[in-house]
This record gives structure tokens, C-alpha cells and sequence, in this order.
């Protein structure tokens, strides 16, 4: 009976669906750029963990780590022209117009030969290859992150036909921090909006900002907030420990130092703490365009010893210095997310972050502060460095929470979204 | 026979500005804000006046004047009291109308609405004394029944009431300490003779007080007839139910559109139509019914959050450190015998200022940020400890200044005359201080 009952029955295999996806950015870790680069792999490396395939593409070659696969536009294309880079100024955060400098070849001294390109260029020649990639490459969904890789996004699904999602982890209106925007790069990103099947952003800051500025339905805008990694990392040994032991509380700034960034709000709450705590060391790590504005600053103000300038700290360094601060401020004009405060958590240091910032939306346990309220950024400094026992409940439950906003959770919303796209394909 | 015993906690806090670290030693006003924010005490007293005391008020006095078997029990913090005094003086003036008509009872209290048995049992005395003396000033009535700020309770606490002449005391009536035993009778708390405990009945208190209104619930819309009916299902299987709530509960809690108020207003009429059901105050049920058992309360029990215990204001480390802070000035405030420099620190040990640091998840930290007029926990901490590092600080200066007093005319002696002046008045100083009678020092 039970033998008869299991010839009837005919077993079909099929083979288990793996997604595809071709993901187009613009950096990639250990690539010593910013929070995109480190976005990208948190999302990538979970979405590979659970089953699906991403085709990962960057503009030109960079060491990588992660276990999927890459292809790199200028080296594996044929018909690509090869790029060197010669500085670090190929950057999403830049203006339209910025002028990259890439080594085309060497002349008869053995002296380099440059050719100067728009990042806009750039952008439409990353486009130009990324439908080549796309007419060859076989896959299920396209995935652009940030406006660089926006048209490479909507130039495969002109070639291929298949969904389009960009990711948005920053607007033309936050590296503007404010109305005045760089015309080409709205442009760009209003008409890629256009173009998308789905559009998804960092925050509802951010989603407000492409509903009413760029024109988006908000039912095509899907609020997927980063995440942060969730492991204890390795202790290393503290810096600046004459400092402290000499009493000095340290505070730090750590990111890129542009206007969207409010570090000129930072430093203006620092000559006002100074007032109060002499004891205090400010420590603004990180690069960019405002350099000099804000060394300039820190002179007028007289306080070129009391503020610090690291330079801009990668991986073990960067990890050190939050070790090794009391607090981390984040006091962005603009932020669509903002993962230092997760990355100071993870590291078991409070974080004083603005009230502007995507992450505000979904960490509770940090201090908050309109960017431009000096007095009171000052007042919630000064309080974290008097009363010990605040520092210790925020890190305390602050690490409690970052392991509910894990890279995992955010990149099951991403697969959702993945598979409602596809809903309708067979 | 079966007795209702409803009482209402009245309370309303001094919330303490958004005092920034640069007011210290320049600012010595902690509670005087004056912006549109919750946290401006004048603009929630006459706010809360409108929504809740007036009209309960009036709807109270109204009961009592239709049913004369009405009675029921108030709880005033002093800090209400003040607050009403000066910003709302008629909401005062119906109150002691209610109590002059003899049948609500005032129960005995902390002044300042403090925590303080649980951190020191000397102020404590001092905040319920003063608190007695007000009732009294106020109401011309002396309380006979204890109730401790949110009605935190342990055994210890029901000893002291004992030994300070109170003939019982409230209490939450909690699963882990009743067992299968019901809170609809009276029980002796452990290790007293004399006093009785009234345990509040959860249930059918947090239905008015919490759940009245919610959409969600499955009684809800509530009415008065059924309500009467759960109550009524308790004749033959208890005495007396116990319901305790918040005052702000009408019209605060539960805002005038849930009906809230139509529900207070049929609810004694409908009580009443059942022939064996009356009403009781606190003291009348404690002298009515004889204890049915013990009632063992080793950890301290409150009637917050889930937990009932004192996590919701002693959960995390900024509240602990603050509440140890706090405590740990009294020797020396007290040394300043400057009355404005005690009225600030005792206006400090409010439990609120203590709750809104809660960082509790789940639905009871939603709670906490419904009550809290501050954005968040860590805001209302930064606001506290600036103000109590002012406080201190005038602390330390009081006691420098009247050293100083103290050591400066024994210090400027250069003429003998005077020096022996001196002599003399130190050697009758001694004299004196030998008879207990002129001792000072043995008051403090």
C-alpha cells in the first residue's frame, strides 16, 4: 500500500532559484574613502551569506575583500580604457565638475602623461561600460549605489530589461547642505529617479528630501536603514594616554571634513566647553575640502592646542581612536544616515550626534542636538564629561541596541524588495 | 456584604528647566521655566486644572451631594499642594470643599513625593511630618492611613507605620506576594499586631485607569452597568475592593472624549443599586474587617510598570547615581539651615525627576515617554545633574561662609579685653551645653 502510494508520486527537481544581482558602486573596502564604501560590503556580504549571487562592479581596479564576485570596468572590459589612479580625487563626494586626473601613459623619460576628466565623465563612461557588462552578464535585478553609479544602473536595465533599484545613500542637497545644489549632479539624479523601479534611501530624512525636492511618488521609496557589524572588536592599546593620564577628557570628530559635516559647529562647541573644562582634548580625524577653512578656525579661536588634527584614520588606527575617546560627536548639517555612531558603539563609546542625521531615527541611546545649537552641544559635552555616569548607560544600552540594527537585518529588507520585483517574472 | 473603596492620588511635580551647565553658580532657580514646553509647571498646573481637577471636581462634589453613601480617599504630594496654592487657587478651594463634607478621607503621604524611605529614613520622617502639618493647615484633618510615594511598599515600611501610629497602610496586591489569595480582604502585614494593609485590586483599577479608553481592548467601550457587574460578581468572595488610582486619571489619563467622565458619574449610582454593596473609606475598611492573613513584602513593591518594583526609577545607572547623589547631600544641606537651600534639595528628590531617566524598552518605556516632558532620558538627567551640581555648589558655600563666621571674632583677638571677653562667653557656652535643657545639638 505504502509502496503503491510512493510509485504514484513523481518527484520534480528543480534546480534552487539563486538571485542574481548586478550591483554597480563606486568604492569598496579596504578602499579609504567613506561610509558608502563600507555600506556596500556591510549589505554585499550579507545578502552573499544568505544565498544570493552579487555581481559586484567598480569603475577600475582596487584591491577588494569579500567572497563575491568583481568585475572591474577598466581592466576586464576589452574595449575599456585602462585607468591608473593617480590621487584620491575620484570621489562620489565631489562636485560635478571636479577634475580627475588619471595617468594614460608614460612618455619617452618614463614621466607620467595625465588626462583630466569630469567626475561627470567619469560617470557616463562607467554608463558606456556598464552596458556592455550588461549585454554579456547574465542576472536577475540591477543595484546601484549612489549617484555615480546611477546611470551605469539605468544603462543595464536599458540594455537588459530588468529591474532597476538605486540606492541612495546621500542627495545632491546633503553635500550641498543646503538649496544650493550642483545643478548637473540633480539633474542626474532626478532623471535616474525617473528611470528606477524602485528607489531606496538610508532614512526618512532622506526620503523627504527625494519626495519633495526630486519629484518621487513615495510609494516607489523603500526606507531601508544601514547597519553596523555587531562582533566585539579587538581591544588595541589607547592613544593619547599621557593625556588622559595627565586628567584630560578626549572628544572626537571623526569623518570627512566638508561643510555638510557641521565640523565648524564642532569647533565653536569646543572653544565653548573650554570655557568651562580646560581639561579638554578635541580631535577632528578625518579629510576634505574645509581643511584649511577649519585649521584657520581653530587659530582665530586660540585653541590650536586644545584641538588636535589626526589626519584622516583607517581600520586599526581609526578603531584605536575610538577606543581611546570619551565621546564622539557627530554634529552633520546634513546626514542621510551617519554610521559613526554605530562604528563608536560597537567600540563601546557614546556618541553626541545631531538631530539631523538618518541614524537619529533609529538609535536611541545617544545624545541629540540641533546642529546649530552650539550652547547646548556644549551643555551635553560639558554633562558627559562631568557626570561618569551618563557616558556609562548610554554605551551600556547603546551596545545593547546596535545589535538590533545589525548589516543582516538590513539586507533581508533589500532580498524582500528583490523578490517583489520579481514577483511578476517567470 | 461588599464595600468599595476607591482613592486618587493627586501629584503634580516641580520638573526642572532645561538648566544648562552655564547657569551653574549663576542661576539658583531650577523649577521657574517659562517657555511653551511641557516643562513650564505654571502652564501644566492650569492645564491639567481644565482637563481634569475642575471638572473632576465638581463631578465629585456632585456625587457626594446625590448619593450620601458616596466616600472616598485623596493623596496629596505636597509639591501639588504648593503648586495648586499658587497657580490655581480655586482648584485648592474645591478640594476642601470635597473634604469638609466629612466623607473623603486625606491618607498620609511623603511631602515630596520622594523615595526617600528607601535611602534615608530620618528625611523621610521630616518629609512626612511635613506633610501632616500641611493636611492639617490645609484640611484640618490628621491622617490615619499611610500611602508611600507610587505606592512603593516593603515590610520594613509597614513596621515604621505601626510604630508611628498609623492604623494601616497601602499596598499593590501583587500575585508573587498574595499567592492564590485574593486582594479583595484585609490582611496584617508581616511582623506587625496593630495595623492592617488595604491591597490595591490591579484588575479592575487599571481598567478605568489604563485601559478605559484604548480602542484595542476587548471591553472596550466600557460602560458603566458592566463595569458595576465585575464588581458586583465579587459578593460572597470579598470584602472590600480596593481601587487606587491617579487622580489626573479623569480627563488626563483619559482624556474627556474616551467618556470618562459620564463613566465617574453613573458609576456610584449603579454600585449602589445593588443592596448589599456600599462604599468605604480607608480607615472605615480597615476598622470593619478583620485581617484574613498575612501579607510577607520582603523587596520593595510598587504599583509601576510590570515589574512593580522600583526599576522604573532605580533601573539604570544615571538614575541610581543621581538618587545616590541627591541623598548623599543631606548631611551637609541640612547643616546650612538655609530653608531655600533645603526646599530646592527636597524638591529634587521627586520620583519623576528620577523616572523620566527610565530607559525601559518595551510598551512601559512608551509610558515613560508619554509622561516625560523631556526628549529624551538623557536630556532629563543633563537638566537634573547641572541643577544639582548648583545646589552643591551654594552647599559648600553656605558651610564655607559660616565657617568663616564661625573662626573670624575668636581669630581677631588681639585686644585682652576682649579676649577675655571671649573666655568668658566660651566657659558659659560650656556651661550651658552641659544642661541638656539648652543643647541644641541634640535636636538635629
Amino acid at each position: 500500500m505504502l509502496h503503491g502510494m510512493m510509485s504514484s508520486v513523481r518527484i520534480v527537481l528543480y534546480p534552487p532559484f539563486i538571485m542574481r544581482v548586478l550591483t554597480f558602486g563606486w568604492e569598496y573596502p579596504p578602499s579609504r574613502n567613506g561610509g558608502l564604501g563600507v555600506a556596500c560590503h556591510g549589505l554585499t556580504r550579507e545578502l552573499v551569506a544568505t544565498g544570493t549571487d552579487v555581481l559586484f562592479v567598480l569603475p577600475k581596479q582596487q584591491r577588494t575583500q569579500g567572497n563575491n564576485t568583481f568585475i572591474f570596468a577598466d581592466a576586464e572590459l576589452p574595449d575599456s580604457v585602462v585607468v591608473k589612479e593617480i590621487s584620491s580625487a575620484l570621489r562620489p563626494y565631489g562636485q560635478a565638475n571636479s577634475v580627475v586626473q588619471s595617468i594614460i601613459g608614460y612618455d619617452e623619460q618614463g614621466n607620467p602623461r595625465y588626462v583630466a576628466r569630469t567626475i561627470m565623465e567619469e560617470v557616463h563612461r562607467f554608463a558606456h561600460q556598464a552596458s556592455l557588462l550588461a549585454a554579456r552578464e547574465s542576472f536577475d535585478v540591477i543595484h546601484a549605489h549612489d549617484w555615480t553609479s546611477y546611470v551605469a544602473g539605468v544603462a543595464a536595465k536599458r540594455v537588459s530589461g530588468k529591474p532597476l533599484i538605486l540606492h541612495v545613500h546621500a542627495t545632491s542637497y546633503d553635500q550641498a547642505a543646503g538649496d544650493n545644489v550642483d545643478p548637473a549632479i540633480f539633474a542626474l539624479e532626478r532623471e535616474a529617479f525617473a528611470a528606477a523601479d524602485q528607489v531606496v534611501v538610508v532614512s526618512n530624512l532622506t526620503k523627504h528630501i527625494i519626495v519633495t525636492k526630486h519629484g518621487v511618488t513615495a510609494e516607489k521609496v523603500t526606507v531601508v536603514h544601514n547597519g553596523c557589524d555587531i562582533y566585539d572588536p579587538p581591544r588595541h592599546r589607547p592613544v593619547l594616554s599621557a593625556y588622559k593620564k595627565a586628567g584630560y577628557k578626549i572628544v572626537l570628530y571623526h569623518g570627512r571634513i566638508s561643510i555638510q559635516k557641521g565640523v565648524d559647529y564642532f569647533i565653536a562647541a569646543a572653544k565653548r566647553v573650554l570655557e568651562y573644562e580646560s581639561k579638554v582634548l578635541f580631535v577632528v580625524s578625518g579629510w576634505g575640502d574645509m581643511q584649511s577653512q577649519i585649521i584657520c578656525q581653530v587659530g582665530e579661536a586660540g585653541l590650536s592646542d586644545k584641538v588636535l588634527f589626526a589626519g584622516a584614520l583607517w581600520e586599526e588606527e581609526r578603531d584605536t581612536m575610538y577606543q581611546s575617546v570619551d565621546l564622539v560627536v557627530m554634529p552633520s548639517v546634513s546626514e542621510p544616515f551617519g554610521l559613526v555612531p554605530l562604528e563608536a558603539l560597537q567600540h563601546g563609546t557614546p556618541s553626541l550626534i545631531s538631530k539631523q542625521s538618518g541614524v537619529s531615527e533609529v538609535l536611541t541611546h545617544a545624545l541629540k542636538v540641533d546642529f546649530w545649537d552650539i550652547d547646548e552641544m556644549a551643555n551635553q559635552i560639558i554633562a558627559t564629561l562631568r557626570y561618569d555616569a551618563l557616558p556609562r548607560q548610554i554605551a551600556t544600552a547603546g551596545k545593547l541596541e546596535i545589535k538590533q540594527l545589525s548589516w543582516r537585518q538590513a539586507a533581508a529588507k533589500i532580498y524582500q524588495l528583490y523578490r517583489s520585483l520579481l514577483q511578476y517574472v517567470t | 456584604m461588599l464595600s468599595v473603596c476607591p482613592y486618587f492620588h493627586v501629584h503634580q511635580p516641580y520638573r526642572v528647566k532645561r538648566y544648562r551647565v552655564f547657569d551653574i553658580g549663576y542661576d539658583n532657580q531650577y523649577f521657574n521655566d517659562t517657555s511653551e514646553s511641557d516643562l513650564n509647571n505654571r502652564k501644566i498646573i492650569e492645564k491639567v486644572a481644565n482637563k481634569s481637577y475642575r471638572p473632576t471636581n465638581a463631578l465629585l462634589q456632585e456625587l457626594l451631594d446625590t448619593h450620601p453613601e458616596f466616600k472616598f480617599a485623596l493623596s496629596f504630594s505636597g509639591t501639588a499642594l504648593d503648586q495648586f496654592e499658587a497657580y490655581a487657587p480655586d482648584v485648592l478651594a474645591s478640594f476642601q470643599q470635597l473634604v469638609a463634607s466629612g466623607r473623603v478621607e486625606i491618607l498620609a503621604d511623603t511631602y515630596y513625593h520622594s523615595l526617600a524611605f528607601f535611602y534615608s529614613v530620618p528625611e523621610f520622617e521630616r518629609q512626612v511630618a511635613k506633610h501632616t502639618k500641611r493636611i492639617h493647615e490645609l484640611f484640618g484633618v490628621t491622617p490615619r492611613v499611610f500611602r508611600n510615594t507610587e505606592l512603593s511598599y516593603r515590610n520594613d515600611l509597614a513596621t515604621w507605620c505601626e510604630a508611628n501610629g498609623y492604623i494601616g497602610i497601602m499596598a499593590e496586591g501583587w500575585e508573587k506576594y498574595l499567592g492564590w489569595r485574593s486582594p479583595n480582604h484585609v490582611y496584617r502585614p508581616k511582623d506587625c499586631q496593630r495595623i492592617k494593609v488595604l491591597l490595591k485590586n490591579y484588575k479592575l483599577s487599571d481598567d478605568i485607569a489604563f485601559r478605559f479608553g484604548n480602542q484595542g481592548w476587548a471591553s472596550w467601550p466600557l460602560s458603566a452597568e458592566t463595569y458595576a457587574t465585575w464588581i458586583h460578581d465579587h459578593h460572597g468572595s470579598g470584602q472590600t475592593i480596593n481601587l487606587f488610582m491617579d487622580y489626573e486619571t479623569f480627563g488626563e489619563h483619559q482624556w474627556e472624549d474616551t467618556g470618562i467622565f459620564d463613566f465617574l458619574r453613573s458609576l456610584p449610582g449603579m454600585l449602589l443599586a445593588h443592596p448589599e454593596t456600599t462604599f468605604k473609606t480607608p480607615t472605615e475598611t480597615i476598622m470593619d474587617y478583620d485581617s484574613v492573613g498575612e501579607y510577607d513584602v520582603p523587596d520593595v513593591l510598587t504599583w509601576a510598570d510590570t515589574d512593580r518594583d522600583l526599576t522604573a526609577w532605580t533601573g539604570n545607572d544615571i538614575q541610581r547615581d543621581s538618587l545616590e547623589k541627591i541623598y548623599a547631600l543631606e548631611a551637609d544641606v541640612l547643616c546650612t539651615r538655609d530653608d531655600y537651600l533645603i526646599e530646592q534639595w527636597r524638591k529634587l528628590q521627586t520620583s519623576d525627576h528620577f523616572y523620566y531617566m527610565c530607559t525601559k524598552w518595551s510598551e512601559d518605556g512608551d509610558v515613560h515617554a508619554y509622561f516625560s516632558p523631556y526628549q529624551s532620558p538623557y536630556d532629563a538627567y543633563i537638566a537634573f545633574m547641572n541643577a544639582f551640581s548648583d545646589l552643591q555648589l551654594r552647599i559648600q558655600h553656605a558651610i564655607n561662609a559660616q565657617t568663616t563666621a564661625e573662626v573670624e571674632p575668636d581669630a581677631v583677638v588681639t585686644i585682652p579685653q576682649l579676649l577675655w571677653w571671649l573666655r568668658f562667653k566660651l566657659w558659659w557656652r560650656r556651661m550651658l551645653s552641659r544642661l541638656g535643657f539648652f543643647n541644641n545639638t541634640s535636636h538635629e
